[in-house]
């Protein structure tokens, strides 16, 4: 699965934001996103993936930060599938 | 020397209009915004009616990012504000911010994404909900998002006193004014209940009339013989308050002077509207204002068309006038635009105000049969042009025993 294509998709419908923008070293923050904004997104990830972030908040600046604890939840959770 | 509050600017959306305008012009033309609802609850519901507002997209005003934040009660609030301001005119230097606050009355604030939360647990079976499910619901969100969007740094207050919250609303931020706390309040009430849970809990209470065969949109009929309850509507109303100073230095239009305030409390039944609590309000509401009964020429009342509530209502009214009783015009515009909880206050001293300045009454509709203990000029069925309005009186009476009257005048410059 490419992670950051799907975080991509995901933005672009449930935001509306630009494709063009959405680069692994775009910052959250530069894309508009708040710390809410953040929740809100994260919590349709884990319906979109099937999996659980952790309860703690985790630190995340930019898109590839996203895709790095993704990728690592993934791993854990569903090791079969890698 | 006293200070005095104007009105400078207005805005709403509501079951009869999504402008002061459209709003104004329909309560003169009688025409109800109570209609059949179409929801995809309809078959959980005993009684179908109810005055949603129309034409009205989100997406038009709200980014999805916005709006994965923002309530319905939240967004109308905020679309009517951002109507009054405008029409206000108002900008807020920075050293003017601290003095400029926002009073917003609401009863049931997100019921909307508490309902959907209890399906997705409680039917659903499911462990998490919504993760902004807290700053959508809380009461006081729609009063939150106007100090942020317009930078109103003095007092962030939202009152829940059922269907006197916005009366309340603007009646305390008035004081702030008054008092010299503020210099500029926007202030109002927004409301969103025409949800599954809410409308249900309504039903169970016997209280909302029942769909009329003939015309649903004629369901409401305030002081008729014939009423039978409350119809439920959604909505905002927000207005922009000013010390009149303020706003005469900066050229400011003025609807009128915001001249008078009352609450107090029935203190004796719970849901039972009681005419001694209604009376010391409006008199205390008078008196607040330095007129006498006689300046008072049109009274927008609370009627609900509850067979108590406009019974104890128009005693309350001729407790008060006496012999002036007979000759002061009284209607309930709820028979249009339904009541609308915690927005009602605001909606119905906004259609007082621009009587007051269009010198129009708006009428009572569906009153044709007369009831021998509703014996006021309701103004039935037909609004009123080219009338002489001096002050104006809107009453706000509610569950909980907690009342407001506001009165408003021409302003004399």
């Amino acid at each position: 699965m490419d992670t950051l294509q799907t975080i991509k998709d995901m933005l672009v419908k449930q935001f509306d934001l630009k494709p063009e923008s959405l680069t692994p070293d775009a910052t959250l923050e530069s894309l508009g996103l708040d710390s809410l904004s953040v929740i809100e997104f994260m919590f349709n990830l884990e319906d979109e993936l099937h999996i659980k972030l952790p309860e703690e908040r985790v630190e995340l600046k930019t898109l590839q930060d996203v895709v790095n604890l993704l990728n690592k939840v993934i791993a854990e959770q569903k090791p079969a599938a890698q | 020397m006293s200070r005095h509050i104007v009105i400078t600017g207005l805005g709403i959306i509501s079951p009869v209009g999504n402008s002061t305008t459209d709003f104004f012009n329909n309560l003169m033309a009688g025409r109800s915004g109570i209609r059949r609802l179409q929801t995809d609850f309809i078959e959980q519901l005993a009684i179908r009616i109810g005055a949603p507002v129309q034409n009205f997209d989100p997406a038009a005003h709200f980014s999805k990012m916005q709006l994965s934040g923002i309530e319905r009660f939240s967004q109308l609030a905020l679309v009517a504000a951002e109507q009054a301001v405008h029409d206000a005119g108002l900008e807020l230097a920075e050293a003017e911010m601290p003095r400029a606050g926002v009073c917003m009355g609401c009863c049931q604030g997100g019921v909307g994404t508490i309902e959907e939360g209890y399906v997705e647990l409680l039917r659903h079976g499911s462990t998490r909900i919504k993760p902004l499910s807290v700053l959508l619901s809380m009461n006081n969100a729609a009063a939150g998002h106007l100090s942020i969007k317009y930078h109103l740094q003095g007092a962030n207050m939202t009152y829940a006193t059922a269907c006197s919250s916005s009366a309340i609303a603007i009646g305390e931020a008035y004081r702030q004014i008054k008092h010299g706390y503020a210099d500029v309040m926007l202030a109002g009430g927004s409301e969103a209940i025409l949800t599954l849970g809410a409308m249900k809990a309504w039903e169970a209470l016997r209280t909302l009339a029942t769909e009329d065969p003939d015309d649903p949109g004629a369901s409401c009929k305030p002081f008729s013989k014939n009423r039978n309850g409350l119809v439920l509507g959604e909505g905002a109303a927000v207005l922009v308050l000013e010390e009149a100073e303020r706003a005469r230095r900066r050229g400011a239009k003025i609807y009128a002077e915001l001249a008078g305030y009352d609450c107090s409390s029935d203190s004796s039944h719970i849901t039972k509207p009681d005419s001694a609590g209604q009376t010391r309000t409006i008199l205390n509401a008078l008196r607040d204002a330095s007129l006498r009964q006689e300046d008072i020429h049109y009274i927008n009342a609370h009627g609900t068309a509850t067979l108590a509530g406009d019974v104890e209502e128009t005693k309350a009214i001729k407790q008060v006038f006496g012999a002036h009783a007979a000759k002061v015009p009284v209607s309930s515009t709820k028979s249009m635009h339904g009541h609308l909880m915690g927005a009602t206050g605001a909606v119905e001293f906004m259609a007082a105000v621009l009587a007051l300045q269009h010198q129009a009454i708006p009428p009572t509709i569906n009153l044709r049969q007369p009831d021998p203990e509703c014996d006021l000029d309701y103004v039935p069925n037909q609004g009123r042009h080219g009338v002489r309005l001096d002050a104006v009186m809107s009453n706000s009476f509610a569950f909980g025993g907690s009342n407001a009257v506001l009165i408003a005048k021409r302003f004399n410059a």
